[in-house]
């Protein structure tokens, strides 16, 4: 009987918190299907070989992660960009502000290590990406998704479809709640409640982990299929009509709150917030 | 003059060992931290109230660990306390991170070593009895999962959670769930045992065959947990002797007067020393630190360790074994606490932001974890970490020239130096991306 070699992969980990990776040996059902040949937080290899599958984490922050990423893509039939910070640079995105920057760059100089790039940036800047996996981290069932690619996979459209929490009509807040602050009823939106969630605007896939036991989505998982290929501006005025069919909050003090720091992770994956004058990722490309 | 590198695997982070040789003697041994990101920098002007959520992404292995100290700096600057059962959920979190962690490093990080393979994953039919090496792999990983899977019981999503929040947690842990959960613990405690057995056995071979235990000099230890029945969720930092007396104690925000925190001009990572003497931080910082684990299956890995090491013990590699009854323990401890009501009373005070300092302090799996933030209009003007990893750099490049000088001689390097190298710094189970953030 001739033995079926299991198709070989790699996880090329650039800068990031290693929460992918880590979330990806919970997807523990690869062990038997799959040859894992590259993974340096688990695997003594010091070079990517050739591969069916190449998992790219973390972003372009230094000059080593760029050259580690282009030599790896080379011998790789299909390459995926696994979450947040690969597809959007995620937090990162926080220190390319300049005012950041003149101060981080500054203070990095040191010899014989990494160079640091002037911007973090994501991976496609650099490489072509056949698949993005986005979420912070993407789940373990997200994971195996993207490695075994069946065919009648769905994810959710929305966080909102997996939230299950009730929307009210006659619950309106006048002002936000602030962002974590005070009691959560449960089973009743999250926007009825005053908290800036923006799961109706996110990428479902997640089994809505934050949202059911009371903390609003932050977008982790980026903008669903409806909004992917347009830009932050129409995801600004179509969130906002959620808020104003479920609050009566000034619309001022939404939109301010909808562009503050904690929702880093979502507005970047739209390409024109990131600037860098690149298009919008393909929906059929996003997992 | 040679410079020898060794590049780093199986470690959280992007890290090299540099050992400079001269004539076959050792002139320095470095550890690199080779990433950077610059959280400290990139929090600025940050919203105060919105770091919970941002300072997890410092780290995926370590995340709930900033989640809470992030949380309690917040508390602090704001002069408000949690109430009683926020605070145990909250120390459900810490154990679900140190299952996940010690778990991690003693099966996929550092077991392989022991067994003179390349990854758990890459247990082969040549290495003795496959199938049980395979079933090896297959219930160290259910392990591990038990631990993000109380990370997400506990605190929503299970890399980066989010329930901990101002004044207490964003809810508590539905009855039924709890019970399943500590069901599950009961279950799979038998088999963690086993694979620390198992992982306490292969240590003691191993030690046959290299003929050290990775033996160094005596240092100073510091942890955050206390005396008897170590609490994660900690609140004072204690120091110990390298002959085994306490000798300070202190608040988080009395860390610059006690400890020398310094940068290098060859790593993104500081370092720290107390007392112009090498520290350890880490699971054998805890053992020698602590009388009494309190959970009886626990307290016998306890005295097994003293009666083969003493007390306190120095060589390194007992770092990995004290790993093993942290992973006990914690599983146990869990499993306890899951037995009490954890939706009976309120979970979150109110609370009214204001400007000011604030300082959280948690147990880190590696050890004590400081997040202290200057809060100005709301936003954060100063944020400052103080990681774990950072109180065992000295440390480890001293064992890393315990090793090289073992090693190295005038007319040879042995080869087993490669090996050491990675042995000595996964003992230590550094975590880059905390350590340079």
């Amino acid at each position: 009987m001739q033995k079926i070699t299991p198709p070989r992969f790699a996880v090329l980990q650039l800068s990031g918190c290693a929460g992918c990776e880590v979330s990806l040996l919970n997807a523990s059902e690869w062990v038997e299907q799959f040859d894992l040949v590259y993974m340096p937080l688990v695997v003594s290899a010091y070079d990517v070989p050739p591969v069916d599958v190449l998992l790219i984490s973390g972003g372009v922050r230094s000059d080593e992660d760029l050259y580690h990423l282009r030599r790896a893509v080379k011998h790789a039939k299909r390459v995926v960009a696994v979450g947040t910070c690969a597809i959007s640079g995620g937090v990162a995105n926080l220190g390319n502000r300049d005012e950041v920057r003149e101060l981080f760059l500054s203070q990095s100089e040191r010899r014989d290590l990494p160079r640091l790039l002037p911007k973090s940036q994501p991976v496609d800047a650099f490489v072509d990406i056949d698949l993005y996996l986005p979420g912070c981290p993407p789940t373990p069932e997200l994971f195996m998704a993207a490695l075994l690619q069946p065919p009648d996979f769905r994810a959710s459209l929305t966080v909102c479809q997996e939230c299950g929490r009730k929307k009210l009509k006659d619950m309106k807040p006048k002002h936000l709640t602030g962002f974590q602050k005070g009691e959560v009823l449960p089973d009743i939106c999250l926007i009825n409640q005053g908290y800036l969630c923006v799961g109706s605007s996110t990428r479902g896939g997640c089994r809505a982990l934050c949202t059911r036991p009371g903390h609003p989505c932050v977008g982790c998982r980026g903008p669903s299929d409806t909004l992917i290929e347009k830009d932050s501006h129409a995801w600004l005025e179509s969130i906002q009509r959620v808020f104003a069919a479920l609050t009566e909050i000034p619309l001022e003090e939404v939109r301010e709150a909808l562009l503050s720091p904690q929702l880093a992770l979502f507005l970047f994956q739209f390409s024109d917030y990131a600037g860098g004058g690149r298009p919008p990722r393909p929906k059929e490309k996003v997992l | 003059m040679a410079t020898l590198t060794f590049p780093l695997s199986r470690i959280e982070g992007h890290a090299r060992v540099e050992i400079e040789v001269q004539n076959g003697k050792v002139i320095s041994t470095r550890f690199q931290a080779m990433e950077k990101r610059g959280f400290s920098l990139m929090v600025q002007g940050v919203p105060a109230e919105q770091m919970p959520v941002i300072v997890p992404r410092i780290c995926g292995v370590c995340s709930t660990a900033h989640h809470v100290a992030s949380v309690k700096a917040l508390e602090d600057a704001y002069g408000v306390q949690p109430p009683a059962q926020a605070e145990q959920i909250r120390e459900l979190l810490l154990l679900g991170q140190i299952i996940q962690n010690q778990a991690t490093s003693l099966f996929v990080f550092t077991m392989p070593d022991r067994l003179g393979v390349e990854s758990l994953f890459h247990l082969s039919e040549e290495e003795a009895d496959g199938k049980t090496q395979f079933d090896i792999a297959r219930r160290a990983l259910m392990v591990r999962q038990l631990g993000t899977d109380l990370i997400s019981l506990a605190g929503g999503q299970f890399i980066h959670p989010v329930k901990a929040v101002v004044g207490g947690v964003s809810s508590g842990v539905d009855g039924v769930q709890a019970e399943a959960f500590h069901q599950r613990l009961q279950t799979a405690l038998p088999t963690a045992c086993q694979l620390v057995d198992f992982y306490w056995d292969i240590s003691l071979r191993m030690k046959e065959r290299i003929g050290t235990w990775g033996d160094d000099q005596p240092a100073y230890y510091i942890t955050s947990t206390e005396r008897d029945q170590p609490r994660f969720n900690s609140s004072i930092i204690r120091v110990m002797t390298p002959a085994g007396e306490c000798c300070r104690e202190f608040t988080a925000s009395a860390f610059r007067q006690e400890l020398v925190f310094e940068e290098t001009d060859y790593s993104y990572a500081g370092r720290t020393s107390f007392e112009g003497g090498v520290m350890r931080a880490n699971s054998l910082a805890r053992a020698n630190m602590t009388r009494r684990l309190g959970i009886r299956l626990a307290d016998a890995y306890l005295r097994r360790l003293r009666s083969e090491f003493g007390h306190p013990a120095h060589p390194i590699l007992l770092f990995d074994l004290c790993r093993g009854i942290e992973l006990v323990y914690a599983m146990a401890s869990a499993s306890q606490i899951l037995e009490q009501d954890l939706q009976h009373e309120d979970t979150q005070l109110p609370y009214q932001p204001r400007d000011g300092e604030g300082w959280g302090l948690v147990e880190a799996p590696r050890g004590p974890l400081i997040h202290h933030y200057l809060i100005e209009r709301g936003k954060i003007a100063r944020g400052e970490f103080i990681i774990p990893t950072v109180h065992n750099m000295l440390a480890i490049e001293r064992a890393l020239r315990v090793a090289a000088e073992r090693y190295i001689s005038a007319d040879s390097v042995n080869l087993e130096l490669e090996r050491a190298v990675g042995r000595v710094v996964r003992a230590f189970d550094p975590c880059i991306a905390c350590a340079t953030h």
